[in-house]
């Protein structure tokens, strides 16, 4: 088990529904990765994603984080993991301001100013999130990915509903993440244009 | 994501969503005026009977506002984000449960002297009913909550939650109403109020991990 | 401690080939002494001097009124089980014993009804033991609407077991409540249910259609168990040897 893995996993045995999405899936993922799940809908991208990040359970394997082993206590794997699902968690009631103190608190003004630049959503700071498109909601759920101080990232379809401006930045965050000694997973259809990554194919 | 930041942003979201609790205390009026309308309007039938009538609103109208009270984070994905948040899941389970009790409760307690008014509630057993509502709501919304956690991923469960929930009510209903007539008897009634303390802290106990189970059950 | 056979318990594999030989016999066990506990006492146990014949509806009354309780106290000990060990049983046996828990509420409540109409002159009581068992059928209900309405088996097999447990937890409050309040309302002396000493003539009956019923129980919830381990796990190997070997 080397220490600067971050995460080891180890046949891990998923099932939902009446089908095995995968069977003695093992990998690991090290500061600097970024890990593309690939595979047809409904091979279970996003089920592996949950399972990682704590929300479904498993029916065998081991997860570890940093050496520890965190199969059932996800605790401290989930303190340092950013996890982005489908829904990704913005609420329609507050502005795009409140929704982001409400995951990252301790961010300052200027950093949360800041991140709405770079995504060109400062302008729509004080909106309430019900106004906006699809795709500035989902926006506003990956501002988080610049005032975070999780080192993993679980992104699932993050380019989904992004225009090309708005993947060309997330790539660009990605990559300077990762090389700053960050760990990316995330499942995605379209080919990374810039990124350079490991892939896992679903089903096993 | 930290405690007093998910308060923050709980308490906001019920200000914005207050036409819900608007609501919820609309239909409470609505059921008390059932009663005279529907059976007697006489101070004879409504004297006796004013704290039960109060006191079957209440459920209702509780059961009402938690039944939904999961429903939007479902939808949205905040409540996968809590899932997987590092904090205890159980803790903001129950903070939110409080945040809706006091949102709830709080403008039916200013509503009580008017409708003692309406219902010619004997003198002397106001403020038992008072105690009684204060008491005794918080397991309400405790147990309702469990209800809402349970049925969060059906789109129609309005009913079956209140099938699944009343039950657990009728404890609550018998033993409240029953100090506040053995208030206007002139019997003692503290008994009575530390059965109710009680079963509020028995669900206070019991629900933030109930609730926590079934929320992490529902989302997939 | 031992506590392999308890992990055993619980796979479904285990437990249906232990259980495929005792669900006929207790099932015939149970008819029989049911049989024999209800004819004996519903034509040849002495009359009660107070009540004349009407009370030979304790004959059924009683044996259904316990086993709608055990069966309920066992439904929320499962739910439990589930909780804490997940035990893969544990959701089969409630989804198995809550309609049967059910039925013998209602059964309850009917000859309740059936002892209240000669000896009060009304069909329904408001009295302590009558109302308790009303609410124990609408927690099974519940119980089971919340089985039906939820399509996910993970998601159903966990609310189920909360709700069992839940109710299993509140059901002693409801029950003194209930009878605080009857109290309140009706002081009578003489209740429906009070069982007064009775000679040997008179309970042994009583036992054995108490005894048949709850064997009865066991050997239907067993079925209905083994029928529904063999839905949940039509997948595996095991199920399909099986049926290929002992048809359905």
């Amino acid at each position: 088990m080397q220490s600067s893995s971050f995460l080891t996993i180890s046949d891990l045995w998923i099932e939902r529904g009446e089908r095995d999405l995968c069977k003695s899936l093992s990998f690991d993922v090290q500061s600097g990765d970024v890990l593309r799940i690939l595979g047809e809908n409904g091979t279970g991208k996003s089920s592996l994603l949950k399972v990682v990040a704590g929300i479904l359970s498993p029916l065998e394997g081991d997860i570890f984080y940093k050496g520890q082993e965190v199969t059932e206590k996800r605790q401290i794997l989930q303190e340092n993991t950013l996890y982005l699902g489908h829904s990704a968690g913005v609420k329609k009631a507050l502005t795009v301001e409140e929704n982001l103190r409400w995951y990252c608190p301790t961010s300052s003004s200027n950093e949360l100013h800041s991140a709405l630049n770079t995504l060109g959503l400062l302008a729509f700071s004080d909106s309430f999130v019900s106004t906006l498109s699809a795709g500035q909601t989902k926006r506003v759920a990956l501002s988080r990915l610049w005032l975070s101080k999780q080192k993993l990232w679980l992104l699932d379809e993050p380019f989904a509903s992004l225009d090309t401006e708005g993947a060309s930045i997330l790539e660009k965050r990605i990559a300077q993440h990762t090389a700053l000694g960050g760990a990316v997973m995330l499942t995605t259809h379209q080919d990374l244009l810039s990124l350079q990554s490991r892939d896992i194919c679903l089903p096993i | 994501m930290t405690y007093l930041s998910f308060i923050k942003a709980e308490v906001l979201v019920l200000w914005r969503r207050k036409q819900n609790v608007f609501n919820a205390l609309l239909f409470f009026l609505m059921v008390v005026i059932l009663f005279p309308l529907g059976v007697n309007p006489s101070a004879e039938f409504l004297a006796p009977a004013a704290d039960g009538i109060v006191w079957c609103a209440t459920l209702l109208a509780v059961l009402m506002a938690t039944e939904s009270m999961f429903k939007e984070d479902y939808a949205d994905g905040s409540l996968e984000q809590l899932i997987i948040s590092g904090l205890s899941l159980p803790l903001l389970m129950l903070l939110k449960t409080t945040a809706q009790w006091l949102v709830v409760l709080l403008p039916l307690l200013l509503m009580m002297p008017l409708l003692a008014e309406m219902l010619y509630l004997p003198d002397g057993s106001f403020w038992v009913l008072i105690a009684t509502l204060v008491i005794g709501s918080p397991s309400l919304f405790l147990i309702g909550a469990i209800g809402a956690a349970l049925t969060v991923s059906l789109k129609q469960g309005a009913i079956l939650v209140m099938l699944l929930i009343l039950p657990f009510y009728l404890p609550v209903i018998i033993f409240a109403t029953s100090a506040v007539r053995a208030a206007q008897l002139g019997l003692p009634y503290l008994g009575l109020l530390a059965i109710l303390l009680a079963i509020f802290l028995l669900s206070l106990v019991i629900a933030p991990f109930m609730i926590a189970i079934a929320i992490k059950a529902s989302t997939n | 401690m031992n506590w392999a056979w308890f992990h055993k318990l619980g796979s479904p594999k285990w437990f249906f080939h232990c259980s495929r030989p005792w669900a006929l016999p207790l099932f015939i066990v149970g008819c029989v002494s049911l049989v024999v506990g209800l004819i004996w006492g519903l034509a040849f146990a002495p009359e009660d001097y107070q009540q004349g014949n009407s009370f030979r509806i304790i004959y059924i009354h009683v044996p259904v009124a316990m086993l709608a309780q055990s069966c309920y106290l066992a439904l929320g000990v499962s739910g439990l089980v589930y909780l804490v060990w997940q035990m893969k049983i544990a959701p089969t046996f409630i989804k198995a014993v809550a309609p049967i828990g059910a039925v013998m509420a209602l059964m309850a409540l009917v000859s309740g009804a059936i002892w209240g109409k000669p000896t009060w002159g009304t069909w329904w009581v408001w009295d302590a033991r009558l109302t308790s068992v009303l609410m124990l059928f609408l927690l099974y209900m519940g119980i089971i609407a919340l089985q039906n309405s939820l399509t996910d088996l993970l998601l159903a097999n966990k609310a189920v077991a909360v709700l069992s447990v839940v109710g299993l937890l509140n059901l002693p409050i409801i029950k003194y409540s209930v009878e605080w309040w009857n109290t309140l309302h009706q002081g009578a002396t003489f209740t429906l249910t009070e069982k007064p000493a009775m000679p040997v003539e008179m309970w042994l009956p009583l036992l054995f259609s108490t005894i048949g019923l709850y064997c009865l129980v066991a050997g239907l919830a067993l079925w209905r168990m083994q029928t529904e381990i063999l839905a949940r796990e039509h997948r595996s190997h095991w199920v399909k040897e099986e049926v290929m070997k002992h048809g359905l």
